[in-house]
């Protein structure tokens, strides 16, 4: 070989290596395409309603007329499964944002100011961390009383804590570094320097998180569906269809595998989406 | 000399390290006139970062600072909040000794120049545009236009030190605090941007403070400059003056570890021993461990900052012996 080429090949090995094409990024973002599909026009995909019930067609196995199969009421288990796509996919959005923005507002706050409002939040993490988070929100659930709403304020109030740790520790190690200090000499306010300049620097490990937290979301939102505790029959929801398909798992076990595969098909989403964006979001550090 | 713009008396630092207070900067007083560049020069640790720093009230939470530092009339060490935000950034810039992280990572530099021009001037939205391309034209980023839409990350140190020095011209200072500006850049660019600082000294009618630990910068680009030791001024005077006849050992130990092209080969003299620690401050003269002038005087009576003649002042007790050791070398 040359002396040239050797460069070339020196050079070529010290580029930066590009992230690999991010195959989790377009999985998961396929997946969560169609979901919000199924989200935003139900009844265009379904072909039943996902209430009418059919007496003529009880418990039903799969068939080319009924691809999931009927449940008990002769509902069809595919038209809910893709209806509850409305309420899942909400509940994955909605119970993860308000504590998003909630806990990374606190947490920018936080970390940056230090001293008493970070001992003082410490100790409520402590507090909130020592309970099991679904023991936690069902306890909230049971005080305010079932239903999605309720739902949604019980997790947003245990759900800020987490993503309020992440932040703070980031804009912590950020508020140290020298641009921070050159925003100070510059006479920028504590929020512009805070919002503008740390954040940015501080948000990537909680939108990764925020990913991840919505495919726990859903798997909450249908653990409470379950229990009764989160939507109510007869909505179509997973957790309430499993709930209802428990009773015939043996004979007919279409009602509840079925919504239970949904919820794994829209929770590997999330986690790959997550992955794939941890991945991205990291090249450019 | 005419009213200095800033004038700084008494001032000190306080810090709480480990249970116990350590003074970082200890009474020190200086003056920086119109257009003038004041050198702060010193060892690691001897308090010129944290003087500066503490002019404008960068240091951590937990820091005292007493004293004052009169700018136009008004002491920052007590001023408002409010009023101090103006006044940073506005009329004192800084510019720090790190380029490589002393810019926000994630905004392109058109961002963050125009940021400080909302901050401190008039100007309108195309006005801040126009002005940030001028402003990186003027500290000789070629090709401004194109630059200006890049990140920090795709400049190379000197070219990041350039723009800092032009967000921190954005506001047009008075006052330029510079922190060991060139301390992380390759000679060849710590010399390009000295001229640089130096001719938008000139052509904008700035005055400088310039902290350094480098004697050579000093000798270059000074009018006058202050050696610190200890937290303490140990001499200040014109750098002519303070170069032919020094009058405090620590300054004649540091001129002594320079290597001067173009005399005689000669040995070239370290300090002995190390700074000390802000913890352990020897009594009396803080440098006499080290000092081959010291008496019994030194170990006990702290010296005072006493001129030697106008506008050149010493904390030793020996100055005299000290000047003749100089001349005899």
């Amino acid at each position: 070989m040359t002396d040239a080429a050797h460069l070339e090949a020196a050079i070529a090995a010290e580029r930066p290596r590009r992230a690999r094409p991010p195959g989790p990024l377009l999985w998961g973002g396929a997946i969560l395409l169609l979901s919000l599909v199924f989200a935003a026009v139900p009844s265009l995909v379904a072909p039943y309603d996902p209430l009418a019930f059919d007496y003529n067609a009880v418990l039903q196995a799969p068939t080319l007329a009924h691809p999931f199969g009927t449940d008990n009421f002769g509902r069809d288990v595919l038209s809910r499964v893709i209806h509850a796509y409305r309420i899942d996919m909400g509940i994955a959005v909605f119970a993860t944002t308000v504590p998003f923005v909630l806990g990374t507002l606190v947490g920018a706050v936080v970390g940056y100011a230090g001293g008493l409002a970070e001992t003082i939040f410490g100790r409520v993490v402590d507090a909130v961390i020592t309970f099991p988070f679904l023991v936690l929100v069902i306890a909230i659930v049971s005080v305010l009383g079932p239903g999605l709403i309720n739902m949604y304020i019980a997790v947003s109030l245990v759900g800020w804590v987490f993503y309020a740790r992440i932040v703070a520790s980031e804009v912590k190690v950020q508020k140290r570094l020298d641009y921070a200090e050159a925003g100070r000499a510059m006479g920028y306010t504590h929020t512009r320097i805070v919002l503008r300049h740390l954040l940015p620097n501080a948000i990537t490990p909680a939108i990764v998180y925020w990913m991840t937290d919505m495919a726990l979301a859903i798997l909450l939102g249908s653990s409470l569906g379950y229990l009764g505790l989160g939507a109510q029959p007869p909505a179509a929801e997973w957790g309430v269809q499993i709930a209802e398909g428990k009773n015939f798992m043996t004979t007919a076990w279409w009602i509840s595998v079925f919504p239970g595969a949904a919820i794994i098909v829209t929770g590997l989403g999330f986690s790959l989406l997550g992955d794939g964006l941890a991945a991205l979001l990291r090249v450019r550090r | 000399m005419s009213a200095p713009l800033l004038s700084v008396r008494g001032l000190s630092a306080r810090f709480r390290a480990g249970g116990r207070e350590v003074t970082a900067v200890d009474d020190v007083s200086f003056d920086v006139g119109e257009g003038e560049v004041l050198g702060l020069v010193g060892e690691s640790g001897s308090g010129k970062s944290v003087t500066l720093r503490s002019l404008l009230r960068l240091l951590p939470s937990g820091a005292q600072v007493e004293g004052e530092a009169l700018w136009e009339g008004n002491d920052l060490v007590a001023m408002p909040d409010a009023q101090l935000r103006r006044v940073r950034g506005g009329a004192i810039s800084m510019i720090f000794q790190e380029p490589m992280t002393a810019l926000n990572p994630v905004l392109p530099i058109r961002v963050q120049i125009e940021e400080s021009l909302r901050a401190h001037t008039a100007l309108d939205r195309s006005g801040r545009r126009a002005r940030a391309r001028e402003l990186l034209d003027l500290v000789g980023i070629p090709d401004a236009a194109r630059r200006l839409d890049e990140y920090p990350h795709q400049f190379s140190g000197g070219m990041r030190q350039r723009a800092m020095i032009a967000i921190a011209l954005a506001s047009e200072p008075r006052l330029l605090l510079a922190d060991e500006p060139t301390t992380a850049l390759d000679v060849t660019i710590q010399d390009q941007i000295l001229k640089l600082i130096l001719d938008l000294k000139d052509r904008l009618g700035m005055s400088v403070v310039l902290v350094t630990h480098d004697l050579g910068v000093v000798a270059e680009t000074c009018d006058r400059m202050a050696v610190m030791y200890a937290g303490r001024i140990a001499e200040q005077g014109g750098v002519r003056e303070v170069f032919a006849t020094p009058r405090h050992a620590y300054t004649l130990g540091l001129l002594g570890s320079v290597p001067r092209a173009g005399t005689e080969r000669s040995t070239l003299r370290s300090i002995e021993g190390t700074p000390p620690g802000l913890a352990a401050i020897p009594p009396g003269c803080a440098f006499h461990p080290r000092c081959a002038f010291a008496t019994d005087v030194c170990r006990e009576v702290r010296p005072e900052l006493s001129p030697w003649e106008p506008g050149h002042l010493a904390a030793c007790h020996h100055g005299d012996r000290v000047a003749h050791a100089s001349l005899a070398a």
